[in-house]
């Protein structure tokens, strides 16, 4: 027997006044299949809505076309009239006869309304319907890196009752960049003893992840610990792997700040900076120092901060000549125009300069060369301490990880697509989060508002242990496909592998729990295997079909 | 857990994405706006892509709210402001008032009947802007002839859903909250103040928000004076941001004046953009890539003019230092674009006082420990977005995650402490 298809119009109280209603409703009445045709003036509304359930149930309509406004604003609320009369809400097709024909054409729009919505009604009767079904997730989180982002997370994870394991590369929590303790005020120690006295919280240092699978849920990893291999299972993973820097200066490979010795040199990094500070038998304290930023690197964010602190501290503690040389200072973070001017307010002297200052070294100490924008003139400083411009760069191993993952990096090699719908915290795949230094130059406001953030995403997916998701949305037929990997290769998502069928065929599997929806394997299967309910090449098909029938 | 209710006020894109991740963790959330709208600032700002995406991110914040709007546990209460507040955190009183709502947005259907009858000019009942939510006319009492003391309705007798009423009171209610969450966004700074620069003398001067406006509406640039296009085109960079009463940086205007700039470039490859800066602040994902395509075709100029006259012939005359030179400059543009910046709400101080939150000296709302920009000094009382500080999208989407967050954290805290006791 045929499907019985249910039209429903709607005149939008009488806003769309150049279509013929009468003719509508007389020519839908013939296609094949509709059983019922209705026009309304009010169909969104609530005494249209509960009409529209009662006359899907009294008709036994199966499948519905509402030919009314733009689905931008109504299409949820019709889906939930399908599902509250007892039908699938995917068993529904819309066609626009507002926006795209009445209001967009002057003078009578009858035929194209009834083109739309013979359109809709060929697409309706091939539509099948999508279940949802709830699944399992591992309530488990696995964290890694052992700075401080990654220790908050791990701390607020249990707050809320989610048991995670620290991954950390390094033989002890806490060894990332020292200066920013002393920058923030952080207090390392309490926060590592918090962690150690945390139930929930598992220490795994000088461990190393050297495999994963899986997907969002139900993550398979490989973690090597003392060259024991261990198996572990998590519903989500959050990389808090941190950044690097290294000095700007021109040499080959470039020097990582830690590299630079201090004796004999007197160009030295932030962090080695912030050690001459704190020692207290240095033997002579610098009279004259320079620090330069922002000529190598747009993102100079951190040391910006970096400079503003350190030359701040070394104001009040030696008295010293400070001298800033740098293109623009970079303030867009929150209490940094303060301590700009903090600083200048102190008498440290901010020079501006548009190309990058030369660097030579006379007589044991270092003189730098360079064009002042504001005076016009050259200036000639010769500093007994350097404080050199540093590169915020992405975290020894990142490329690796990112492998491990197969997640995308962004141009400059941070975690996280350049993608705006993936901000603050979220990649291409669900279930796996960054937070900060690792996706890209960010001050502790931004940190703090990303440890929180993930926190929240990773309770809302893994807290109640299951996840409610739409069935075979998009389906790979077995028999169709042939293995050729393309999907897989596509995937941005990673929700596609091979799965082996009948002993020995091996064929594309789509995971409910990772896929996104959006369609792409469908497009591009050169074997036409996968299918996306709703796009379906027979359901695009029909419609075309319509238009050149009528 | 028993079920949560948590107040979030201000529906802008923080308050928006707090109250979607309490909803999706089962919180009944009562959204609160104080205009008839919701999405506040950002939904009324253009998207800048040219031949591709300049990710300005304002697509994202036209998808949150789509979706906190339908959320069934988002409860929608715009016209609303709050009156009174008692109680403490897992038990807050709050008393409501909620203005007229003259078009019932319910019944609306948005099919514009009730403006083409409407005889006041400018018309006093209209939809807010394309893609309004709730997608619903409003009626403007300061223009409709009825309120006015005329026998106007016109609007009321066309409506065919019978949404339209006039005699309608303010209404008072009281919820009843876990928590709340202080997301009240911030004021963009007023131009006029910087009297010298014209800004609402010469209509040729436009802000930043202007032209977002533009772009939203009209989808080009034309000079507002002859219709024409313009062919030469100054932004100035931190106009209310880093200055006397501003001392910190409004973290967009950098960002938004080169997109926009890149898009007016886009349109038409003739136009010459200058832009006037002090810092340029172009760290951040994806932004020095950015600025790098953008350094060769544009031209950058240390300073801000102090000063805009116009010409006889209707141009602009723009007052510069140039600092290479270190002399007086003048250079003539068809437009000026002045970038406003973030500045704190007026009538924070309001609620301040309501709340018992405190202020920090810039006019924001104080945190009670930098360690943690989401906390006030309230228990239960947390702040999401630009209220506490300025933030451009995604950072103020992260903060009002983060809010939630912090929130869901505290209360799941003191049920347990609860239980244990």
């Amino acid at each position: 027997m045929e499907t019985k298809i249910g039209v429903f119009l709607c005149n939008c109280g009488g806003a769309i006044n150049n279509i013929d209603f009468d003719a509508v409703v007389k020519k839908v009445a013939k296609f094949p299949g509709v059983t019922y045709v209705n026009l309304s003036s009010n169909l969104c509304l609530k005494e249209g809505r509960e009409k529209m359930i009662s006359c899907i149930r009294e008709e036994n309509i199966e499948r519905v076309v509402v030919a009314a406004c733009s689905p931008e604003f109504q299409e949820h609320i019709f889906r939930e009239v399908l599902e509250k009369a007892g039908l699938n809400g995917h068993l529904f097709s819309m066609a626009n006869i507002r926006e795209q024909c009445s209001w967009a054409h002057d003078g009578d729009v009858t035929m194209k309304a009834v083109e739309l919505v013979k359109m809709a009604v060929n697409k309706v009767r091939l539509l099948q319907p999508v279940e949802k079904k709830e699944l399992p997730v591992n309530r488990e989180v696995l964290v890694l890196g052992g700075g401080f982002s990654a220790i908050n997370t791990a701390l607020q994870l249990s707050r809320v009752g989610l048991r995670t394991t620290l991954l950390e590369k390094e033989a002890a929590l806490g060894t990332g960049p020292e200066e920013l303790e002393s920058f923030y005020g952080f207090d390392t120690g309490s926060m590592i003893s918090a962690v150690e006295g945390d139930e929930n919280i598992e220490v795994l240092t000088s461990a190393q992840m050297m495999a994963v699978e899986g997907k969002i849920g139900d993550f398979s990893v490989r973690i090597k610990k003392e060259g024991e291999e261990i198996s572990r299972k998590y519903g989500a993973i959050v990389l808090a792997t941190g950044y690097q820097t290294a000095l700007a200066l021109d040499s080959e490979p470039k020097l990582r700040a830690k590299d630079v010795a201090i004796s004999g040199i007197n160009i030295v990094s932030q962090e080695q900076f912030c050690r001459m500070l704190r020692n207290s038998s240095l033997e002579t304290e610098p009279k004259t120092i320079g620090f330069m930023f922002d000529f190598s690197d747009e993102n100079s964010r951190f040391t910006t901060l970096a400079t503003l602190n350190n030359a701040l501290e070394a104001k009040k503690k030696w008295g010293s000549e400070i001298y800033v040389f740098y293109k623009s200072v970079k303030v867009d973070s929150e209490g940094m125009e303060k301590l700009y001017q903090e600083a200048r307010d102190c008498g440290v002297v901010f020079l501006k300069s548009e190309a990058p200052p030369r660097i030579t070294a006379e007589n044991g100490r270092v003189k730098i060369e360079a064009k002042d924008v504001f005076l016009g003139e050259d200036i000639i400083l010769a500093c007994d301490v350097l404080v050199a411009e540093e590169l915020y760069l992405p975290a020894e191993g990142a490329e690796n990880l990112s492998s491990l993952l197969s997640i995308r990096r962004d141009s400059r090699g941070f975690f996280q697509d350049e993608n705006v719908h993936l901000y603050p915290v979220g990649s291409e795949k669900k279930g796996i989060f960054f937070i900060g230094g690792c996706r890209g130059d960010l001050d502790l406001g931004r940190v703090l508002a990303d440890i929180s953030s993930v926190v929240m995403k990773v309770h809302e997916l893994l807290s109640s242990g299951k996840i409610l998701v739409a069935v075979e949305r998009v389906k790979a037929d077995p028999q169709k496909c042939v293995a050729c990997l393309t999907c897989i290769r596509v995937c941005p998502h990673g929700a596609i592998q091979l799965v082996r069928v009948d002993g020995s065929k091996e064929v594309a599997e789509i995971s409910d729990l990772a896929c996104d929806a959006c369609g792409i394997c469908a497009a591009i299967c050169p074997a036409k295997a996968i299918e996306f309910q709703g796009y379906r090449d027979e359901e695009i098909l029909a419609q075309i079909e319509a238009i050149q029938e009528l | 857990m028993e079920s949560k209710n948590v107040l979030v006020v201000g529906s802008g894109i923080s308050g928006v994405a707090s109250a979607l991740e309490l909803a999706n963790e089962g919180v009944s959330v009562y959204l609160l706006e104080k205009e008839a709208v919701i999405g506040g600032h950002s939904a009324s700002f253009c998207c800048k892509a040219t031949d591709i995406c300049s990710k300005c991110s304002a697509c994202v914040v036209f998808d949150k709210i789509k979706e906190a709007v339908i959320h069934p546990q988002i409860k929608l209460l715009t016209n609303s402001t709050i009156r009174r507040l008692s109680g403490e955190l897992g038990n807050f009183r709050v008393e409501i008032i909620q203005q007229p709502q003259y078009v019932d947005e319910e019944k609306c259907i948005a099919c514009g009947l009730c403006t083409e009858v409407c005889p006041a000019d400018p018309k006093a009942i209209y939809l807010p802007f394309a893609g309004a939510t709730p997608f619903s006319y409003i009626l403007d009492e300061g223009l409709c002839l009825r309120f006015r003391g005329e026998r106007c309705d016109l609007c009321q007798r066309s409506c065919p859903t019978k949404a339209i009423e006039f005699e309608l009171k303010p209404k008072e209610r009281e919820l009843n909250v876990d928590a709340i969450i202080v997301a009240t966004g911030f004021d963009v700074f007023d131009a006029r103040e910087k009297g010298s620069l014209g800004y609402g003398r010469y209509p040729n001067v436009l802000t930043g928000l202007d032209l977002e406006q533009v772009f939203t509406r009209e989808g080009y640039l034309r000079l507002p004076t002859n219709g024409k296009e313009p062919r030469n085109i100054a932004f100035i960079q931190c106009i209310g941001s880093r200055d006397e009463g501003h001392g910190y940086c409004s973290q967009v205007c950098c960002k938004y004046a080169m997109k926009l700039a890149g898009l007016i470039n886009y349109q038409n490859p003739d136009t010459q953009v200058t832009i006037f800066y002090i810092d340029l602040q172009t760290a951040g994902k994806g932004f020095a890539q950015f600025y790098e395509k953008y350094k060769e075709s544009m031209r950058f100029v240390r300073g801000v003019p102090v000063e805009i006259l116009q010409t006889l012939s209707g141009e602009l005359e723009v007052r510069f230092e140039d600092i290479y030179q270190g002399k007086v400059c003048r250079d003539t543009f068809d437009l000026v674009v002045l970038s406003v910046g973030i500045s704190p709400r007026k009538n924070s101080w309001d609620l301040a006082r309501i709340l018992g939150v405190n202020l920090a000296d810039d006019g924001f709302f104080d945190v009670r420990d930098p360690l943690g920009s989401n906390e006030t000094n309230v228990d239960g009382i947390f702040l999401a977005g630009t209220c506490q500080g300025p933030k451009d999208i995604p950072d103020s989407i992260a903060h009002g995650i983060a809010a939630a967050s912090k929130a869901t954290q505290v209360l799941a805290e003191s049920a347990s402490q609860r239980r244990g006791n």
